[in-house]
């Protein structure tokens, strides 16, 4: 059974992961060079923007799979086709790898010339019913993906690897600060209303993070597009995350100030101007990010800490202030 | 939705090119068979006449209105042997094809497939290779290429130097046969050389640079959205040094569009499993879908259909030897 | 900061220790992660008490990630995992603690194609989220121990800081063989400058590690007969002689870890409820938390 409107061929369903981390340098790279670092292919360009914000992204490439879709029913669902895989740097410090496919339903049984698969970049066709709760509920799984499963988080990790084994990267490796990696796992499927929704935003462990959308039948026509949503969403979550880390190891409000706000320094330098929701977002999407600014409430957390940090440094510049000043001071009255 | 603000380097461009109905290769040749003089190469271009007026009649045959554009070409291989000079050997082609009835548009010469002024044209196509994946691929592990190699299914396990058993006290696995990926039922294995590397220096494959070249007839080559292998006019005298004619020379003024919808090659038997080979590679080539795209919708706004996967484009004519 | 545990021989307590300088780091606020390049027999699991992992991982683990089977290797979460009662909870204000298990019958292996860079690419990734990732290695001039001197000595890899740990156990063979396996005609000086490692460089990086020492001033061995006490310490006498003269004396030194009874029993992790409840010695929990210190003391290292 087929959802009403479906047709053999058009995506139905759209799944990815986008891995997020911090790129190995001492200091941001110059734009110039995170075009260097996603030079993936000589025929196709980096596209780079500097409004609002320093984004370079790389071509996309393409891996061939032929295996089952994810599943939680144990259905073993084949499909066939290829996987696109993407690298983005933002502002020269966070590097971000996807990977995301299509899934559309096959015409006939049997597996085709592979450049009928060619001729559909990012899709899988799959032979036999397409059960979207099913895949929905297999690929956000927490699991880890059992092999001969689709695995579009592999395709994105390969990609990361590349990139970051650059040798242009060499001789400035050391990292400012030790930061954690997150990876977001989207799934955007029809919206039955044709408005976009977001069903539900998870945070799990191991910094897995899974988000399942619902949207209007045009802009599931454009995968690249909920994929940089995506991949926004997932920049921020990464900001977050890390700061949070952050402020923690560096244990506001303890008895030594100076060492908090030494431990903090990495933050002020390179993360706080990096906050910039919905920067690189379709506008039909960008109702999307107001949900979540109202709830989980992003930006109010990041302001909470960008708040508590200030209120360090500020703390601690008075301090300074005053440890020099009470000497003078004793000198006057003498 | 638009939008007010654009910056070109963050948004792709392809440039199009004029397309005609169908581009004709009449025939190929060795360089030994140029060094058959005039008599081998008239002796080609008559067996090649009579099919090249039947492909020629079948394919305005498909155009569904107006003047069917035909246009037809000739590749020189300049590439793996050099042989006489461009302004003794090109007159003595074309006076030979004309004693035949045909006239050909656009001259090309093969080393252009591997390199066409700054561009490393191979390179760029071989950057485009997506491999057809075996069954159980889950896109965990890389496709399990050999360097230099190309097939259309499954090797034998165990006969690349990349998949060595590491581990010490593997057991070691009994032979199992290739396998064609879209065999029906019995495999036809093929396993093609792309490249090879001697000294140091890259050497295309015969194959490879005709997968090229099919493309560019196909007018879907670009490199950074720009077009590759763009016909010239034809210089005046030609020049006694290979490397200074132009990639692809347009012979006729009057001549439709190089590069077409659809290619037929008439060809002397002794290609098929060239071009078979290059069936191979197209297969898994994954060509940018802006010219897909551009030559899609003109095709579309012509009246025509075209297959959606490149191979399905090409039509062959095998020609008997002798 | 990467750190390499090597001995030559088994049973010098190099997993153990190492697994414990881990624990230390961790508690102290660092996060840290443990690589089991043990390949031949993998303990770490087993020292860190999570059973599900204890004899390597069926798939996805080093082995699998070395040769290219998965894009990466599978972590364990040592605090989330462990069946060790005093691990379960995870202590205030320490990092996290992750386990890189192997596979099992994963057996040793030969380098193969491009298993150094996805070396090189694990260590890489690993430093970007961790302060200590420390690698135990096979015993013996293994493959594992070639792998990561290779690994090292790349342009991406070599930048960063790497420490080596050379555990031997305080008798004349062990002092003889960690010693050769440092300095001698195949062993890690020479490796490594094969491997285009600056050998002084390289040298500097390298520190023994005493283990199991019985301390013949301390009990039990100072209650033995005064003709055992005395021979016992003109042998430990002669293995400083030995050891200086073999270059893996004092200033080579980074610790000594004494005999303890526990580990005699059991490969497992010293808690302070071990030390402070008297079923471990203090003693070994003292030399441990030191010698976790040292590993980031440049001073230690002969740097300024």
């Amino acid at each position: 059974m087929r959802a009403p409107g479906a047709e053999p061929g058009r995506p139905e369903l759209l799944c990815g992961e986008v891995r997020t981390a911090l790129l190995h340098s001492y200091d941001p790279v110059p734009h110039s060079s995170a075009a260097q670092l996603l030079k993936l292919r000589g025929d196709a360009p980096v596209l780079l923007s500097e409004r609002p914000n320093l984004h370079a992204r790389s071509p996309e490439v393409l891996t061939g799979v032929d295996c089952v879709l994810p599943s939680v029913s144990g259905a073993r669902t084949r499909c066939v086709g290829t996987v696109r895989a993407r690298a983005c740097v933002n502002d020269g410090r966070v590097l971000q790898a996807a990977g995301y496919f299509g899934v559309a339903v096959a015409q006939g049984g049997e597996r085709r010339q592979w450049s009928h698969y060619l001729a559909r970049p990012g899709t899988v066709e799959t032979f036999g019913r397409l059960r979207h709760d099913d895949i929905v509920r297999g690929f956000l799984g927490t699991g880890q993906t059992a092999a001969g499963v689709l695995d579009a988080g592999a395709t994105a990790e390969r990609l990361l690897t590349r990139v970051t084994a650059h040798p242009a990267l060499d001789g400035n490796r050391r990292v400012p600060f030790k930061s954690r990696r997150t990876r977001l796992r989207w799934t955007a499927r029809a919206a039955p209303d044709g408005e976009a929704v977001i069903e539900g935003f998870t945070l799990a462990e191991g910094g897995l993070r899974t988000l399942a959308l619902r949207l209007p039948a045009s802009t599931l026509a454009a995968p690249g597009v909920v994929a940089a949503f995506c991949e926004d969403i997932a920049q921020h979550d990464w900001l977050l995350t890390n700061l949070v880390h952050l402020v923690e190891r560096g244990r506001l409000g303890s008895a030594d100030r100076a060492r908090a706000v030494r431990s903090l320094s990495p933050a002020i330098d390179q993360l706080l101007h990096l906050w910039m929701p919905g920067a690189r977002v379709a506008k039909e999407l960008s109702p999307l990010w107001d949900v979540l600014e109202g709830e989980p409430g992003f930006s109010r957390q990041w302001q909470t800490l960008v708040q508590r940090i200030r209120d360090q440094l500020a703390l601690h510049t008075i301090s300074l202030l005053h440890a020099e000043r009470v000497p003078a001071e004793h000198m006057t009255t003498h | 939705m638009t939008s007010v603000f654009h910056e070109t380097a963050a948004e792709p461009q392809t440039r199009s090119v004029p397309l005609s109905h169908v581009s004709l290769e009449l025939g190929h040749l060795y360089m030994e068979d140029f060094a058959g003089g005039p008599e081998r190469l008239r002796e080609h271009f008559a067996k090649i006449a009579p099919w090249a007026e039947t492909a020629r009649a079948a394919a305005a045959a498909a155009v569904p209105r107006g003047r069917p554009r035909i246009s037809t070409c000739f590749l020189i291989d300049d590439y793996f042997t050099r042989f006489s000079s461009p302004a003794e050997l090109v007159p003595m082609v074309l006076e030979a094809a004309k004693e035949s009835g045909l006239v050909i548009d656009y001259l090309a010469r093969e080393s252009a497939c591997a390199r066409a002024g700054e561009t490393d044209v191979a390179r760029v196509v071989e950057q485009r290779l997506v491999e057809s994946p075996a069954p159980g691929s889950d896109g965990r592990r890389p496709p399990a290429g050999e360097v230099g190699w190309l097939s259309n299914g499954a090797r034998t396990p165990g006969t690349s130097p990349l998949d060595v058993p590491l581990q010490a006290l593997s057991p070691r696995t009994p032979w199992q046969p290739p396998r064609e990926t879209a065999a029906r039922r019995h495999s036809v294995f093929v396993d093609v050389e792309l490249w090879d590397e001697p000294e140091q220096r890259r050497v295309w494959s015969c194959p490879f640079l005709a997968a090229v070249w099919q493309l560019a007839r196909l007018g879907l080559l670009r490199h950074r959205g720009e077009p590759l292998l763009v016909p010239q006019d034809h210089p005046g005298a030609f020049p006694e040094d290979w490397d200074a004619l132009p990639s692809v020379i347009r012979l006729n003024e009057r001549a439709a569009a190089f590069s077409a919808y659809r290619i037929w090659s008439l060809l002397p038997s002794r290609f098929l499993p060239v071009e078979h080979a290059v069936r191979v590679i197209l297969e898994q080539t994954e060509v940018e879908p802006g010219p897909l795209a551009q030559a899609a919708e003109r095709a579309m706004a012509e009246g025509i259909t075209l297959p959606e996967e490149i191979p399905d484009r090409i039509a062959y004519v095998f020609l008997p030897e002798s | 900061m990467l750190l390499f545990s090597a001995s030559d021989k088994g049973g010098t307590g190099r997993s153990v220790t190492s697994a414990n300088l881990a624990y230390r780091r961790a508690l102290s606020g660092d996060d840290v992660c443990y690589l089991d390049f043990d390949f031949g027999s993998p303990t770490a699991a087993a020292v860190f008490d999570v059973p599900r992992v204890v004899r390597g991982v069926t798939s996805g683990g080093l082995h699998s990630y070395l040769q290219g089977d998965v894009p990466e290797p599978m972590l364990v979460d040592v605090w989330a995992d462990t069946e060790h009662e005093a691990l379960r909870t995870r202590p205030l204000g320490s990092g996290r603690m992750v386990l890189l298990p192997g596979d099992s019958g994963g057996g040793e292996f030969a380098l193969g194609h491009d298993t150094v860079g996805r070396c090189v690419s694990l260590l890489q990734r690993l430093e970007e989220e961790y302060d200590l990732v420390m690698v135990d290695l096979s015993a013996g001039r293994s493959y594992a121990v070639d792998m990561v001197l290779a690994a090292t000595a790349q342009p991406g890899l070599a930048e960063l800081t790497s420490r080596w740990l050379v555990f031997h156990r305080w008798t004349r063979q062990h002092v003889i063989a960690a010693s050769g396996l440092v300095y001698g005609d195949r062993g890690i000086l020479a490796a490594g400058v094969g491997h285009g490692h600056d050998g002084d460089e390289l040298r500097e990086a390298i520190r023994f590690v005493r283990a199991a020492v019985p301390d013949p001033e301390a009990v039990p061995w100072n209650q033995v007969p005064a003709a055992q006490v005395s021979w016992m310490r003109k042998c430990d006498e002669q293995l400083m002689d030995l050891a200086a003269r073999l270059d893996a004396a004092d200033s080579r030194r980074l610790g000594t870890v004494p005999l303890e009874p526990v580990l005699q029993w059991r490969e497992v992790l010293i808690t302070d409820e071990d030390a402070d409840s008297g079923v471990a010695n203090t003693a070994t929990r003292d030399a441990l938390v030191e010698l976790a210190g040292k590993l980031t003391l440049d001073e230690e290292w002969g740097e300024r």
